[in-house]
């Protein structure tokens, strides 16, 4: 069995020689082989291949010079495995007639080094007639379709409505994408990245190698191609037939980022950007944001049946379980807070659900079996079992913010750990949002542990930022750097103040990135925990420079949406 | 890139209040700059270093002055076509790190990475397309690309086309190293001239070309002379002095007045004193502004950058006969493509003409290209014998690069070589082999333990491995060593 990754891969030649061929796609739990063999900043994808490379029991892998960090997984497979058929092949860029006609020339290279290795025979006639054999099956099968339509059956329409329509596009989609669609009840339209294409197969009787070649290189072009200019026209037309795009990047691959940055401007549809690292881990984060975007597609959706009857008031009751705080929120049909709790997150997260809920009901002066419908949210949403359904905080804070104060049109939310920014319409609907949850700086945690540093408490840690003197610059990036640059500037005198306020306007740079990045409009509120830091609060003040809507209980606002979507739910 | 501290932060305050406006005061700096370079030279530079210096600050400050001289281009761009036209070639990575003089770097990585930029992609050409989007910079006419060594060239090239309209060439740089591969770029090559012919409206002349490339082989054969010279003798430069020289080698070599420079600095290095510290070769780029690699490797008695891989990146001799083919064949064979075995390669080759002490890389933030292969590096180094550290940083972006991080690593991989020198000395001295074993270890130990606990990367396998380094020791002294690898 050959592994392979590319669609370029000429794969069809060595099926032709009774070779089993695997396209890899990587599912790991970490990289520990990989940050050592390689560096941990080298593409996700790349280090996935390796890992998988090295638990599977492949006889050889065949790479094409794709991008640097192929190259490099190339360097180190060769050199891990010098038994092992690991190959190289040399893809041209340039799809013209010259780089037809060098990559045909590789291709047979290729299989000239294959047949030294494994001693089979590769026969051109056999191989025609495999292709042969291949098209008349597709032709039988009907699949002729389009290329970049990829099998969409098995998505019904639910509850009668069609489903929403989603295109993926940008690096090599990962299984997760499409299954995640296909619970949510969403329709993946198309797939143009490299994993949902159909193979492109040419086949002239008197010039088989070079036709196939030829059809390789026409396929649709991925961003390493010369001429990748015509994807532009492609993607436009392809967009227009669906409701919203999931553009999809790998961490440490920047190509298909320039992509992104220029079509945003011009796409007519709403955009995810969803980046994900090949692990297991990460099926969660990209779980948040596809139900968040679907919930901002189709906001309008969900009516359940009614669960109270008679005269009485009717409550709902929201559920937000953060990490560090889990809240909860009772709203009666008058759309009025009847009453909140919020609570520290511990160990486990359902331990904390039920003592908010209980909370929340002792103030409330009402029993669980007053609540007619209950939604939670935030990250602990699908482990809280009491709840009737789960909506995502994207959409909770949305909600929830418009009910405070209906001119809001961007929303900053700094929690224990993560920060987002969600831009709404004037009906309070998410519009565009974008979410920093994989690293540490720009998050409540950050202020805890510098906070730990400088040896105040968190509540401390704003308030005598107000009372600075002198401007200090925290440059680090990284929550850890920047610890240690906070120790260097303690090691040099500074004052206390002076470095707390640097902090807080370092959580207001990494802050004030995700709003532009949502292209923010006045009309600011800010939630979470950290909307009660004043220091944060004023330096993202300045460099919005407009004020911030503060509501009295800012930790409660994913809860309130929450307990929106409920009402919602029982007014059907 | 000194300018006054007011006008830097004049220039990026209006920078970045109007991007679109700071053109001219940028422009004045650097003209200033390019005077200051002439007529004050730096202090404490070797004569060498601050004619480079003047050279390269008025080569951008000319070129920039005058909009139609000059064509963008990366730094594997082939300038020596580009010159026959009468062009300059201004690489984006070089004007990156121009722009840093202003130290816009920062407010123009953000302004790229907020349009959508990945944050993990190379601080040079995040730094340039944020000069792009926000407008900072003017457009030239026409730009050209290769797809040596980095992802990022087509991309941004493509990226400016769009966004500003910017026709550019991209040459397509195969991955093997064939006859096939030299006659697919070579045919590109061709194509570029002919390109720019229709561009400019001016004529391409061959002959041109290969009065260029007799310079080019001169110049590089000079070089190498200097690099040995420089492993002798004490030549005061800073650590943008090899990143100045990187330039020339990719800019303007080929050109009369970079080859008089070269001959010039052949000559003055040799009324220098002898350099009896420690001799580092340098591998990938450097982070000019970093303040601990600035007080070891800047005018440092003690420690010097002998040369730097980048600089000679490309080490063919080119047959002038064939001027398309020999360009091809230098791009083709430069040591960022193909396999990093072939990179390894040929810094082992220069390792074991200059018998530098110990090698440094830095891997700079985004560029997969150099730290993928890392750690190869380091095993062909440590076959030879040679030390080596490996520096994360950033080349441009001071966010990405913790000075005391980097300050640590530095500071006991500098203690070890130290150290390394006393264990000579006592070997010298005849002492047994099982009470130095002894001690070695102790040392061995405290170093790598002190390292582990500021970097994984840093002290692996320097200490652990060191009883066959010995062994294979002699080989690499005799220069055998790289061939066991290749």
């Amino acid at each position: 069995m050959l592994g392979y990754i590319c669609k370029y891969a000429p794969v069809e030649v060595f099926a032709s020689m009774g070779v089993e061929m695997r396209r890899i796609e990587p599912d790991v739990t970490n990289f520990n082989q990989a940050d050592m063999k390689m560096h941990p900043n080298i593409c996700s994808f790349a280090k996935g291949v390796l890992e998988e490379a090295m638990g599977e029991d492949y006889e050889g892998i065949l790479l094409t010079t794709c991008c640097d960090s192929i190259r490099r997984l190339y360097d180190v497979l060769k050199e891990e495995y010098p038994e092992k058929f690991i190959y190289m092949l040399d893809t041209p860029r340039i799809t013209k007639e010259a780089g037809v006609r060098l990559y045909e020339g590789r291709i047979r290279e290729m299989l000239r080094e294959y047949e030294a290795f494994s001693g089979k025979t590769f026969d051109e006639e056999r191989f025609g007639a495999c292709l042969r054999e291949l098209l008349e099956r597709e032709a039988a099968a009907g699949q002729g379709a389009a290329a970049g339509q990829t099998g969409v059956e098995g998505i019904g329409e639910v509850q009668g409505k069609r489903p929403v329509r989603i295109g993926v596009l940008g690096a090599r989609a990962n299984p997760g994408i499409g299954e995640i669609l296909e619970k949510e009840g969403a329709c993946l339209s198309f797939d143009l990245t490299c994993t949902g294409l159909a193979r492109k197969i040419l086949y002239e009787a008197e010039d088989v190698m070079g036709a196939y070649t030829r059809g390789l290189l026409s396929q649709f072009p991925c961003m390493r191609m010369e001429q990748a200019s015509n994807r532009d026209e492609l993607i436009r037309r392809y967009a227009d037939s669906v409701d919203g795009i999931i553009y999809h990047t790998v961490q440490f691959c920047d190509n298909y980022a320039y992509e992104y940055a220029w079509l945003r401007n011009w796409l007519r549809r709403p955009v995810l950007l969803l980046e994900t690292d090949y692990t297991r881990q990460s099926y969660g984060q990209m779980l948040t944001r596809i139900q968040a975007f679907l919930e901002s597609l189709q906001a309008k959706k969900r009516r359940p049946e009614r669960k109270t009857e008679g005269e009485r008031s009717m409550y709902v009751l929201g559920i937000d379980s953060g990490s560090t705080s889990t809240n909860a929120v009772i709203m009666d049909q008058d759309r009025k807070i009847k009453a909140f709790s919020v609570v520290r997150t511990g160990a486990k997260s359902g331990v904390s659900a039920q003592k908010a809920l209980e909370e929340v009901l002792g103030k409330a002066g009402l029993s669980r079996e007053d609540i007619a419908w209950i939604v939670s949210t935030g990250y602990g949403r699908v482990s809280i079992d009491f709840a009737d359904e789960n909506v995502t905080e994207i959409s909770c804070h949305g909600k929830g913010a418009h009910y405070f104060n209906p001119g809001i049109r961007t929303i900053l939310d700094i929690g224990g750990q993560d920060s987002k920014a969600i831009k709404l319409n004037e009906q309070g609907e998410v519009k565009d949002f974008v979410m920093n949850d994989k690293c540490a700086a720009g998050t409540g945690r950050f202020l805890e542990m510098i906070a730990r540093t400088l040896e105040v408490s968190l509540d401390e840690l704003g308030e005598i930022a107000l009372a600075s003197q002198e401007d200090i610059e925290i440059t680090s990036m990284c929550s850890v750097f920047a610890e240690s640059e906070v120790i260097s500037l303690i090691a040099n005198n500074k004052e206390k103040a002076d470095i707390a306020n640097g902090v807080c306007r370092a959580v207001a740079g990494k802050a004030f990135g995700l709003l532009r990045r949502v292209n923010m409009e006045p009309g600011f509120m800010m939630t979470g925990g950290v909307a009660k830091n004043p220091g944060v609060v004023r330096a993202v003040e300045e460099k919005i420079g407009a004020k911030l809507y503060i509501c009295q209980e800012p930790e409660i606002v994913g809860a309130a949406g929450a307990a929106l979507y409920a009402l919602e739910q029982m007014e059907g | 890139m000194w300018l006054a501290d007011k006008y830097i932060d004049y220039v990026k305050e209006q920078a970045v209040e109007k991007p679109e406006e700071s053109w001219g005061k940028l422009l004045l700096g650097f003209q200033a700059n390019k005077l200051r370079t002439k007529l004050l030279p730096k202090k404490g530079l070797a004569k060498g270093y601050q004619r480079l210096e003047a050279m390269m600050m008025a080569f951008v400050a000319d070129s920039l002055a005058k909009p139609g001289s000059y064509v963008w281009g990366n730094i594997f761009a082939p300038c020596e076509i580009i010159q026959c036209l009468g062009l300059h070639t201004l690489s984006i990575e070089c004007l990156a790190c121009y722009l840093s003089g202003y130290h816009l770097e920062d407010y123009l990585i953000d302004y790229a990475q907020n349009s959508g930029m990945a944050p993990t992609l190379c601080s040079y050409h995040k730094t340039f397309v944020g000069a792009i989007d926000s407008g900072v910079i003017p457009v030239p006419r026409y730009a050209v690309t290769t797809s040596l060594s980095c992802d990022g060239n087509l991309n941004t090239f493509r990226y400016l086309e769009k966004k500003k309209g910017v026709p550019f060439t991209f040459l397509d740089v195969p991955y093997r190293d064939d006859k096939a591969s030299v006659e697919y770029l070579a045919g590109q090559l061709r194509e570029l001239a002919g390109r720019l012919e229709e561009q400019f409206g001016r004529r391409f002349d061959e002959e041109k070309l290969r009065e260029s490339l007799r310079i080019e082989n001169e110049t590089r054969r000079e070089l190498v002379r200097f690099f040995e010279l420089q492993s002798e003798r004490r030549y005061p430069g800073e650590l943008i002095s090899h990143l100045y020289m990187m330039m020339g080698m990719h800019l303007l070599v080929g050109t009369q007045q970079f080859l008089d420079l070269i001959r010039f600095m052949v000559e003055d290095i040799q009324t220098y004193p002898a350099f009896t510290g420690k001799k580092i070769l340098w591998s990938h780029l450097l982070p000019f502004y970093q303040e601990s690699l600035q007080s070891y490797f800047n005018t440092n008695e003690n420690y010097q950058i002998i040369a730097s891989d980048i600089i000679i990146d490309s080490m063919e001799m080119l047959d002038e006969e064939q001027p398309f083919h020999a360009l091809a064949e230098k791009i083709i064979r430069n040591l960022y493509n193909g396999s990093y075995s072939h990179k390894a390669q040929m810094v082992g080759r220069l390792a074991a003409k200059l018998r530098p002490d110990a090698v440094i890389q830095f891997c700079h933030w985004g560029c997969k290209q150099s730290s993928g292969g890392s750690i190869l590096l380091k095993e062909q180094m440590q076959k030879m014998d040679i030390p080596m550290l490996i520096l994360d940083g950033d080349g441009i972006d001071k966010r990405n690069s913790h000075d005391g991080q980097i300050k640590t690593r530095l500071e006991a991989f500098l203690e070890m070589l130290e150290g390394e020198a006393e264990d000579e000395d006592r070997n010298a001295g005849e002492e047994t082999a099982e009470a130095e074993r002894a001690e070695d270890g102790n040392a061995e130990e405290e170093t790598a333990e002190a390292e582990r606990a500021e970097d994984e990367n840093a002290g692996e396998g320097l200490a652990g491995d060191r009883e066959e380094i010995r062994e294979s020791g002699e080989d690499a002294g005799n220069g055998k060593g790289e061939k066991k690898r290749c």
